[in-house]
């Protein structure tokens, strides 16, 4: 990376990738265990539901919490944080991305190809699949757009990634289980209809919105492009382990390879770096990210 | 030849199947559950034409919202 004039040598990318790569060891195993958890707590629920040892309502509760906790675990394998380089452990990247998204009723590798170019293009209107999230005039908008389906237009990107021979293939894998999800739903609705709406499609579709707001919107919106310009720090009323840490999403755009739960401790040792380089929001950022200090209390 | 049929038909009727299918089991079940139509031997009918219309209304916008 060709570095600013501007930019010290004590800050330069040679030792931000450094201290990133510190915090990119550790094996992410309280992701495996949400994910694989919440997929077995949601497949519970339907026996439970269907033979009245649990009430269709608190089903639907616990189905919602499920489809919240469903995406974060799907993501760390799309970036391969489980296998960490190691071919004898890519099974995993794949095993928990795909379980984990049943909930959500999601193909993994659609969701992983797409991640990937949002990575590679934020915010470019063209060829960022997350744009139209990112960019929409409002909360209500983005909620809007997913529950009609309108911000997953993966249609269009098939088009505009049409010659990137790996993300088509990507996309012909995902088909049949695309198609999978939509006849068991349909079979299902048949025979168990009001299970099928609050266990499975109405959870997927708040657990959608849900991470679309956090993870999409709030630490895109208002930012461009650039490496250290496409992802703002920000704050909110909700304490962080509500909505996923995702105020500290910025720090996971620039180095992808750190784990969750090891983002606030990089973002502490690469505040400087954050604050040399310009990262929006950067200088807002504590000095120590405990429990809950990114709470915006006005 | 005969999959690519299906995946136009899907991608190009996908909405009113759903309405139709989705949609109108759920509808039928909440009417039944709830007894708001008695027991009328339409209420398959109204239930699963409701969904089809929806369906066939969203196709027509484009959108289901």
């Amino acid at each position: 990376m060709r570095e600013s004039p501007e930019i010290a040598a004590e800050f330069s990318f040679e030792k931000e990738k450094a201290i990133a790569k510190s915090f990119s060891q550790r094996f992410q195993w309280e992701m495996i265990l949400i994910g694989l958890g919440q997929a077995a707590i949601w497949l519970s629920l339907w026996p439970l539901v269907l033979n009245g040892s649990l009430d269709l309502w608190m089903g639907f509760i616990i189905a919602i919490l499920c489809a919240c906790f469903a995406y974060l675990p799907s993501h760390e394998a799309q970036h391969g944080n489980y296998s960490r380089g190691n071919p004898k452990l890519r099974w995993l990247d794949g095993f928990v991305g795909h379980i984990t998204l049943i909930t959500l009723l999601y193909p993994y590798h659609i969701l992983r190809v797409t991640h990937m170019k949002h990575h590679a293009y934020t915010n470019n209107p063209e060829k960022d699949p997350d744009y139209l999230n990112a960019h929409s005039s409002s909360v209500l908008k983005v909620i809007k757009n997913v529950l009609d389906g309108s911000s997953t237009d993966f249609g269009k990107y098939l088009e505009v990634y049409s010659t990137d021979k790996a993300f088509v293939n990507s996309f012909e894998k995902a088909i049949p289980i695309a198609l999978l999800y939509r006849f068991t739903l349909l079979v299902l609705v048949i025979i168990f209809p009001l299970e099928t709406l609050f266990l499975w499609w109405l959870p997927a579709k708040i657990g959608t919105v849900y991470t679309t707001v956090f993870f999409s919107y709030y630490p895109h919106v208002g930012t461009s492009t650039g490496r250290y310009k496409d992802t703002s720090f920000w704050s909110h009323w909700m304490p962080r382990y509500l909505n996923h840490s995702m105020q500290l999403h910025f720090v996971h755009h620039l180095h992808p390879s750190i784990g969750h739960f090891d983002e606030p401790k990089a973002i502490e040792t690469l505040k400087p770096f954050l604050v040399a380089r310009g990262v929006p929001g950067a200088d807002e950022i504590p000095d120590t990210i405990t429990h809950n200090p990114l709470i915006k209390f006005s | 030849m005969i999959i690519e049929k299906i995946f136009d038909h899907i991608s190009n009727w996908k909405k009113v199947w759903f309405g139709l299918i989705f949609l109108g089991s759920i509808i039928s079940a909440v009417l039944q559950k709830f007894n708001l139509v008695g027991d009328s031997h339409y209420i398959l009918v109204f239930a699963f034409g409701a969904g089809a219309l929806i369906g066939f209304v969203a196709k027509i916008r484009g959108v289901w919202l």
